[in-house]
C-alpha cells in the first residue's frame, strides 16, 4: 500500500522491518502499520535472502491477524468427547486457571516419567525454546511433526555428501538443470525468492530445465522438457542412467572419484573395507607400487579407482570396481517397465547431462581455479516420500557425484556447510561428517548404535536416520511393541496439524486420543486444536520476538558466493485479547515447574551466547532479552536495536571462496558405497529380533538399490487402478494458509489446486467427465473431489494437490475446499515407510467414482 | 510493460500485490495469471499468462462510454473515473481482453469481522461501477512502480516509457520481438508480451 493513500486518512505509516513465518524460509520483510493496524506487508530491498520481493502468500497473510476466527482467549474444553466433527464446547478460562491446570499435570507427568511428555511444534525459529523446555523437562520426545514429509530421505542424502542439510542449484553458473520431483526456484522450496529470480534469469539467458515428475507443476509448466514418471520409481530410473553414464558411455569424473569420495577403498568379498591392521585405516591400491596402503598414506603415486586386487589372499576390489558392477544389472529398457519412462529418454538425458557437465573443466574465480559443472540435478519430497525413499534420492544423487559438480561454480550444492562457525569433520576413514551446528538431529554418518527404543519417535531403530518425527504416531499408538515402558500422557502442541497433514484424520484422532491432556498453542482452532483439552491464544509471528538469528544458517541463508546475513525477527504491533507467543508461555511453564535455571543452563550452551553476554540462569528471561544477547554475541557488543530499525537484515561479513564453493576445498570423502550400513544393519538385527517385529533390511546395503513402493502392483481388473500423487502450489503453504480469503481467491481461479487431476483415457475408462464431483477412496481412507481432467497429469495417477481439504468449524474460508491427500494415506507402519530414514511413504492406490 | 513470459513462473504474488494494494472485492482481479494447457501427453504442457488491462494507444473501451467516466490520461493510463461511472457495462463488452469487471458486491475480505479495511483510505471500488488494472497511477506519480512490477520474485514485469525515462522499453521490447495481445484488433495495446 503506497503511503499516499493512508496519509490521505490522516493516519502515518510505521514500517517494521521482520522476517516472514508464512513458511519455513525466513524472507526479510517489511510489516506496514497505520492506525494501529497492519495494512500491508512489503519486501525489503535490504534483505540478501530475498532482495525486496514477496511471494503470493507473504503478502497476503496479514489478512490471518484479523480472521474473525482468531483465537483471543485460553480456553478449555466442555465435551469430554473428542473426535472430528464434535463440538468441543469450548469455555473462557483466565491465563492463571490454564496454567495452573498445566502446571500441575505436568508436574505429576515429571514426577512420575518425564518422558510422558510430547512437544509438537513446526515452527523452526521457536526450536531453541521448545528443545530446552523438553530438555530440562526430561522428556527426549520433543519436535513431532511432519518434518519427514518433505525430507528425512533427501536431507539425509545431502547431509552425508554435500554436508548440509538442504541441497541447492548455482544457478547462476549453471547451464543444463534437472528437478527431479521439486519444484526449487518456483516459490515452494528452499530460499524461494533468491533462487526464484537467479533461476528465472538464468533460463532468460538459455539454461536448459528438465523437470522429472508425475504431475506438469509449475516448473515442469516452464521446462524445456517435461519427463513424466510413474510415481516411487525414480531410484530405477536413476539406477539406470547409473549404468547408461557409468557402463555404456564410460563417463565419469574419475579425478574426482579418486580425490573426494570413497571409489578407491577396498572393499572385502564380505562387503567391509579392507582395512589396516594395526591402524584399521580404510586400504587403497597404489598402482604405481602394486600394494595396498592405508588411504592417507603419503606416498601413493597412483590410487586405483578400478580393479580386482588379491592381497594377502584375499580378493579385493576398489569400492567403485563394485559399484560399476553392481550397476550392469540396471538395464534401461527393464527401468523402462518399471518408471514408463522411455529408454530412449533416459539415455538422451544422460548424455545431455553428462556432456553439460563439462567434466575437466575449471573455471577462475577471485583467483583460484576451480572445477566447473555447469550441470545439476535437484532432488526432494518426489523421491524421497516412497518406502525406498533414501537409496532412491541417493541413486539420484550419485548422478551428480558421478560428474564431480558438488558445490563448485555451476553444481549441484549444499546450503552452506561451511560458516563463520561451522565446518564439516573428516573421520577417520577420511569421509566427510556433518558439522554438528548443521546436524542438530542424529547425523546419518558415523550411523548411531541402534538400542531398544526409549524415544516414541523409534529413532534408536533407524540408526543412519537423522531423524523419524513421522514415525511418532507408531510410538504413541503401541509404545509396548517397540519396548517402551511408558505411556504418552501431555502433549504440548503448536504451529503444526497432524489431523491434515500426516495421514488418515480417523486414525491420527485416535492417536491423539491417547494423550490426557492437550495443550494446543493456536492462532485458529484447526482440527488438532480440535482435539485440545485447553487451547492457549498464540500470537501470530507479527506480534512475537524470537531467537536470533530467525534465519538459522543451517538452511536459511543463501549458498553460493554472497554474504552472511542474519534476521532479526520483531513484533509490529501487540496481539489482540489475550494472546501470548508460545515460547514465552514455554518459559512461564519452566519458571512454575521450579526448571528454569536447567532451562537456561541449557540455553547458555545452544544459544550461541559468548560469556561477555551470559544469561543469569535463575532469571525469568525474556525472549527480546535472549535476541539481543545472541546478536550481541555474534553481531558485536555495540548491536542495539536501532541496527534493526530499517531492515531486520544484518550483514557480518562476505563469504570466502572456501565458504562459497566449499567443494574444492574441503577434503572429507563423498560415500558411493555405503560401507557404514553393513555394520548399522547388523547391529540392528538383534534387536528387531528381540522386539519380535517385521522389519525391512534391504535397505541396509553398501550398494544403492531400488525398493518397489507397498502399493506399486497393480492386479489387472482392481479398481484401485491409480496412484495418488502430491505437490505443492506456490500460493498455499503446507495447511496453514488456507483460511487466507485472498489465497483462496486465487486457488479458486487456478484449474490445478482446488481439483483432481486425472488423464482422459482413465476418465473415459471409468466413465468420468470433466468437472463431476467424484469420491477418491484407498485402501486407508476416502474424500471427495472436482475433476479436472487433463492431459498433464501421469494417466496411471490421480494428482490432488497441496495440503487441503479442511472441516475445522472455525475455518469458515478453507473448509471443503480441495480434497485431502493426507487423509488417503494409512498410518506409518513398517510396511509403509523407509526403514533407513524414516521417511513414511506416500505411494497409494485409489479408485475414483462419481459422487451420488 | 512488457511481460517476460518466459520469466514468469506462475506464482500469482502479483494477483496478490494487486489485491491488497487495490482492496477488490471478492474475486474481483485487476491483474491474475491466466494458465492454458497444450498438447497431448506426454508432450503435453501448460503455460503462464499474466493479464491485465493493456493501457491500449487506441482503447475501445473508452469511446463507448456514455458518461465519459473511461478516458486516457495525458501519459497514456487509461482510467475509470468511479464519480461517472453508471455501471452500464458498455466498456467490459468492449474489451477485447476481458480486462474489466463491475462490482456486483463491494464488499472486501472478512465481511463479518473487523478488518484493516473498515476505515481505510485504500476504499474498495463502490457497488455498480466498472473497475480495472490502473496501472497503479499513485505509485507512478510518486516516481514508483505498479505494486505487481514491484513484487514480481522473477522480475517478469518490466514497466517504464519506451522512449525516454530511466529505463526505456522501446530497445528490448524490438530486440524479443515482443507482442501485444490480439493484435487485429488494433487496440495497440501498451503491455507487450516477450517469450
Amino acid at each position: 500500500m503506497y503511503s499516499d493513500k493512508i496519509e490521505k486518512n490522516g493516519d502515518t505509516l510505521t514500517s517494521t522491518p521482520t522476517v516472514c513465518l508464512g513458511c519455513y524460509n525466513c524472507c526479510g520483510v517489511k510489516v506496514q502499520t497505520a492506525g494501529g493496524k497492519v495494512v500491508d506487508v512489503i519486501g525489503d530491498k535490504e534483505a540478501v535472502n530475498s532482495h525486496g520481493y514477496i511471494c503470493a502468500k507473504g503478502r497476503a497473510r496479514f489478512l490471518d491477524l484479523y480472521d474473525p476466527s482468531r483465537v483471543l482467549y485460553p480456553m478449555k474444553r466442555g465435551n469430554p468427547e473428542k473426535g472430528i466433527g464434535v463440538d468441543p464446547e469450548w469455555e473462557r478460562i483466565s491465563w492463571d486457571e490454564a496454567l495452573d491446570t498445566i502446571t500441575a499435570r505436568l508436574a505429576q507427568v515429571r514426577e512420575n516419567d518425564p518422558r510422558g511428555l510430547v512437544i509438537s511444534h513446526f515452527d523452526l525459529p521457536g526450536y531453541g525454546i521448545s528443545k530446552n523446555f523438553g530438555a530440562a523437562f526430561g522428556t527426549t520426545n520433543f519436535h513431532w511433526n511432519r518434518a519427514d514429509y518433505c525430507g528425512a530421505a533427501p536431507h539425509w542424502a545431502h547431509l552425508m555428501t554435500n554436508a548440509s542439510f538442504n541441497g541447492e542449484i548455482d544457478f547462476e553458473e549453471c547451464r543444463y538443470v534437472i528437478l527431479w520431483g521439486t519444484q526449487l526456484g518456483h516459490l515452494a522450496e528452499t530460499i524461494p525468492l533468491h533462487s526464484a529470480g537467479e533461476m528465472a534469469a538464468a533460463r532468460r539467458k538459455g539454461q536448459k530445465l528438465v523437470v522429472i515428475d508425475p504431475f506438469c507443476t509449475n516448473p515442469a509448466a516452464k521446462a524445456d522438457q517435461w519427463i513424466p514418471i510413474k510415481p516411487g520409481t525414480d531410484g530405477a530410473m536413476a539406477l539406470a542412467m547409473l549404468n547408461i553414464m557409468v557402463n555404456e558411455f564410460g563417463t565419469y569424473d574419475a579425478e574426482f572419484l579418486i580425490k573426494r569420495t570413497n571409489g578407491i577403498y577396498l572393499v572385502q568379498p564380505d562387503g567391509h573395507y579392507l582395512r589396516h591392521a594395526d591402524s584399521k585405516k580404510p586400504m587403497v591400491w597404489d598402482q604405481g607400487a602394486a600394494v595396498a596402503k592405508p588411504f592417507d598414506a603419503d606416498d601413493i603415486s597412483d590410487p586405483a579407482l578400478e580393479g580386482i586386487f588379491e592381497i594377502d589372499g584375499v580378493q579385493c576390489q576398489t569400492a567403485f570396481n563394485a559399484f560399476k558392477e553392481h550397476l550392469k544389472q540396471f538395464d534401461a529398457e527393464a527401468a523402462e517397465k518399471i518408471t514408463t519412462v522411455p529408454a530412449q529418454i533416459m539415455r538422451d538425458l544422460t548424455r545431455e547431462f553428462t556432456e553439460a557437465a563439462r567434466i575437466g573443466s575449471t573455471i577462475e574465480v577471485d583467483g583460484h581455479q576451480l572445477p566447473y559443472r555447469p550441470a545439476a540435478i535437484h532432488f526432494k519430497r518426489g523421491s524421497g516420500a516412497h518406502k525406498g525413499g533414501a537409496l532412491g534420492s541417493f541413486a539420484i544423487h550419485l548422478l551428480n557425484i558421478m560428474v564431480g559438480n558438488l558445490d563448485v561454480p555451476g553444481g549441484q550444492r549444499g546450503v552452506n556447510p561451511i560458516g563463520p562457525f561451522w565446518a564439516p569433520d573428516t573421520d577417520k576413514d577420511g569421509m566427510i561428517v556433518v558439522a554438528q551446528h548443521i546436524a542438530k538431529y542424529n547425523k546419518p554418518y558415523p550411523p548411531q548404535t541402534p538400542k531398544m527404543p526409549e524415544t516414541l519417535d523409534l529413532h534408536e531403530l533407524l540408526p543412519a536416520s537423522i531423524f523419524t518425527r513421522g514415525l511418532y504416531p507408531m510410538g504413541i499408538d503401541n509404545p509396548e511393541k517397540f519396548g517402551i515402558d511408558y505411556k504418552p500422557e501431555i502433549l504440548l502442541i503448536g504451529r503444526t496439524n497432524p489431523m491434515m497433514n500426516s495421514h488418515n484424520a480417523e486414525a491420527m484422532g485416535e492417536t491423539l486420543k491417547k494423550f490426557d491432556l492437550q495443550v494446543s498453542f493456536a492462532t485458529f482452532i484447526d482440527e488438532t486444536a480440535e482435539f485440545a483439552d485447553i487451547l492457549l491464544p498464540d500470537a501470530h509471528d507479527f506480534e512475537r520476538w524470537d531467537l536470533f538469528p530467525a534465519n538459522d544458517p543451517y538452511a536459511f541463508i543463501a549458498p553460493g558466493p554472497g554474504q552472511w546475513y542474519w534476521h532479526m525477527r520483531q513484533p509490529s504491533l501487540e496481539g489482540p485479547g489475550e494472546t501470548r507467543a508460545w515460547t514465552e508461555v514455554y518459559m512461564d511453564l519452566a519458571e512454575r515447574l521450579g526448571i528454569l535455571e536447567e532451562f537456561n543452563n541449557l540455553g547458555a550452551s545452544n544459544w550461541g551466547i559468548s560469556d561477555a553476554h551470559r544469561l543469569d540462569p535463575t532469571k525469568r528471561h525474556t525472549v527480546k532479552d535472549i535476541a539481543e544477547r545472541q546478536a550481541k554475541t555474534l553481531i558485536g557488543d555495540d548491536f542495539t536495536f536501532e541496527d534493526v530499525a530499517r531492515t531486520s537484515c544484518l550483514i557480518s561479513r562476505d563469504k570466502t571462496i572456501e565458504e562459497a564453493y566449499p567443494g574444492a576445498f574441503v577434503e572429507g570423502r563423498v560415500p558411493i558405497y555405503l560401507e557404514h550400513l553393513i555394520d548399522a544393519g547388523a547391529a540392528l538385527k538383534p534387536i528387531i529380533d528381540e522386539l519380535g517385529i517385521e522389519w525391512d533390511f534391504r535397505p541396509y546395503t553398501p550398494l544403492v538399490r531400488h525398493i518397489q513402493c507397498d502399493e506399486f502392483h497393480h492386479e489387472e481388473g482392481d479398481e484401485y487402478d491409480l496412484l495418488i500423487v502430491n505437490f505443492k502450489v506456490p500460493f498455499q503453504t503446507q495447511s496453514i494458509s488456507q483460511q487466507n480469503i485472498w489465497l483462496d481467491e486465487v486457488s479458486r481461479a487456478n484449474p490445478y489446486t482446488y481439483n483432481v487431476m486425472m488423464h482422459p483415457s482413465a476418465a473415459a475408462r471409468k466413465g468420468l467427465e470433466d468437472g463431476e464431483r467424484v469420491l477418491v477412496e484407498s485402501h486407508h481412507g476416502k474424500d471427495e473431489g472436482t475433476l479436472k481432467v487433463t492431459e498433464i497429469v501421469h494417466p496411471e495417477c490421480l494428482g490432488i494437490p497441496a495440503t487441503l481439504g479442511h472441516w475445522a468449524r472455525n475455518l469458515h474460508v478453507a473448509a471443503k475446499k480441495g480434497t485431502s491427500f493426507n487423509t488417503l494415506l494409512p498410518p506409518p507402519n513398517v510396511k509403509r515407510i523407509d526403514t533407513l530414514s524414516g521417511q513414511v511413504d506416500t505411494c497409494v492406490r485409489v479408485r475414483v467414482t462419481k459422487l451420488n | 510493460m512488457i511481460v517476460d513470459l518466459q520469466k514468469c513462473i506462475g506464482c500469482n504474488a502479483c494477483t496478490i500485490a494487486c489485491k491488497v494494494e487495490h482492496n477488490t472485492p471478492n474475486d474481483i482481479h485487476y491483474t491474475q495469471v491466466l494458465e492454458y494447457e497444450y498438447g497431448e501427453f506426454p508432450n503435453a504442457g501448460r503455460t503462464f499468462l499474466p493479464a491485465l488491462c493493456s493501457h491500449c494507444e487506441n482503447p475501445p473501451c473508452v469511446p463507448v462510454c456514455p458518461t465519459r467516466a473511461s478516458y486516457t490520461r495525458d501519459d497514456g493510463i487509461v482510467l475509470i473515473d468511479h464519480d461517472r461511472c453508471i455501471g452500464c457495462g458498455a466498456c467490459i463488452l468492449a474489451c477485447p481482453y476481458d480486462q474489466r469487471s463491475r462490482v456486483e458486491d463491494e464488499r472486501t475480505v472478512f465481511h463479518d469481522g473487523e478488518t484493516v479495511f473498515e476505515n481505510n483510505a485504500n476504499a474498495a471500488p463502490p457497488k455498480g461501477v466498472a473497475v480495472k488494472c490502473d496501472f497503479c497511477y499513485h505509485r507512478i506519480d510518486q516516481g514508483g512502480v505498479p505494486a505487481c512490477v514491484e513484487t514480481c520474485p522473477t522480475d517478469a514485469r518490466i514497466f517504464g516509457e519506451w522512449d525516454g525515462g530511466a529505463k526505456p522499453l522501446r530497445k528490448m521490447a524490438a530486440q524479443y520481438n515482443a507482442k501485444g495481445l490480439l493484435p487485429e484488433k488494433g487496440t495497440e495495446p501498451n503491455v507487450l508480451y516477450i517469450d
